[in-house]
């Protein structure tokens, strides 16, 4: 019997999605693999049904509330949710994320310094 | 660079991919080269097939972990914010090392608003050329005014349509070669965070200029959209 072997040409969609990281291995806890992220520092996704179980403040995390809502996978549970929430290392937050309060901020120490120089 | 907001009004998309070296937070990556581990970082010029901005610093050498491929060794992975209408904002800068941008002075004095011509030692604006461009002006009748550059000259001079306000000297400007809706491409600054707004627009076809924030020399922003994105191209 022969076989013909076709080559598969992969789309860059096809090629990202073999891209995502697996997540949580077999065995680990949920809680666990959470406390593994935060101590590397990276962006927390939970589902609503995870987010309680997470003290953000405890581990220098905050929740970023122009951004209540993100599509992504549970970082507790793996499930792809719209209605995950995103957590940030507090330290990098101000490098990846602007929120209007920053913009606002930014613009009136900016008008104060202009107007002291006249 | 900072994630701003959806174009489309809507809720961004993380993915946690894994990475072919040590990124930077707040930097675009690209699909994977050949063979490589993950998605590849971007260069100054070069966002083709970009799939989005980093959003943690993970990898940066050694702090908390350096990209490893020794067994054992956690998976590099990094969170990108992965939807093609993402408008980021990127801080413009002066160099490629990041200092501030220049501030030109008004040296001769404009009665119709037409022109803002600045001193002399200051680098002229039409090389490189800040035509189709904008000037803004910090200080004097026209401060917070801005306007489009419609042409330059070698003599210091920058030229609009829609004439400002008379101006005096020693008023103070800021010119840079972008403006809202272009789509003439950016060059960012050594570290891939900052874009150059001393630097003319490149050509190419990395980001596209939403929006401007038009305040001092280094508070000055750009809001920019990916034009090359893996999951809007074709």
């Amino acid at each position: 019997m022969h076989t013909i072997l076709v080559k598969k040409e992969y789309t860059k969609k096809e090629v990202l999605k073999a891209n995502e990281a697996p997540g949580k291995k077999k065995g680990l806890t949920s809680g666990s693999w959470v406390h593994d992220l935060c101590s590397l520092q990276k962006v927390i996704t939970l589902c609503p049904l995870c987010q309680h179980k997470f003290n953000p403040g405890r581990l220098h995390y905050i929740r970023d509330k122009d951004m209540p809502i993100c599509i992504a996978t549970c970082d507790g549970c793996k499930t792809f949710d719209t209605h995950c929430a995103a957590y940030f290392y507090e330290p990098t937050f101000k490098t990846v994320r602007s929120t209007a309060a920053d913009r606002r901020a930014e613009r009136t120490a900016y008008r104060k310094r202009e107007a002291l120089l006249g | 660079m900072q994630y701003t907001y959806m174009l489309s009004g809507g809720t961004p998309v993380i993915k946690k991919y894994k990475t072919a070296a040590s990124h930077l937070a707040g930097i675009i990556v690209l699909t994977p080269a050949a063979e490589a581990t993950g998605v590849s970082v971007s260069t100054t010029t070069g966002w083709d097939n970009s799939v989005g901005l980093t959003l943690d610093r993970s990898l940066s050498a050694a702090s908390p972990i350096a990209y490893s491929t020794v067994q054992g060794d956690p998976e590099p992975t990094q969170s990108v914010i992965v939807s093609p209408d993402a408008v980021l904002r990127a801080l413009l800068v002066g160099s490629a090392v990041n200092v501030a941008l220049e501030q030109r002075v008004v040296g001769t004095a404009s009665s119709n608003g037409l022109t803002a011509v600045g001193t002399t030692g200051e680098t002229d604006p039409s090389n490189p050329d800040m035509d189709e461009g904008t000037v803004w002006y910090n200080s004097g009748s026209n401060g917070g005014a801005s306007r489009k550059i419609t042409s330059t000259t070698t003599a210091l001079t920058v030229t609009v349509i829609v004439p400002f306000a008379a101006n005096r000297v020693g008023d103070r400007f800021i010119t840079i070669d972008y403006s809202q809706g272009q789509v003439t491409g950016v060059t960012m600054s050594t570290n891939l965070l900052n874009v150059r707004g001393e630097m003319a627009a490149t050509g190419t076809t990395n980001g596209a200029t939403v929006d401007l924030e038009l305040n001092g020399t280094t508070d000055s922003y750009l809001h920019l959209v990916q034009l090359n994105h893996a999951f809007a191209s074709s």
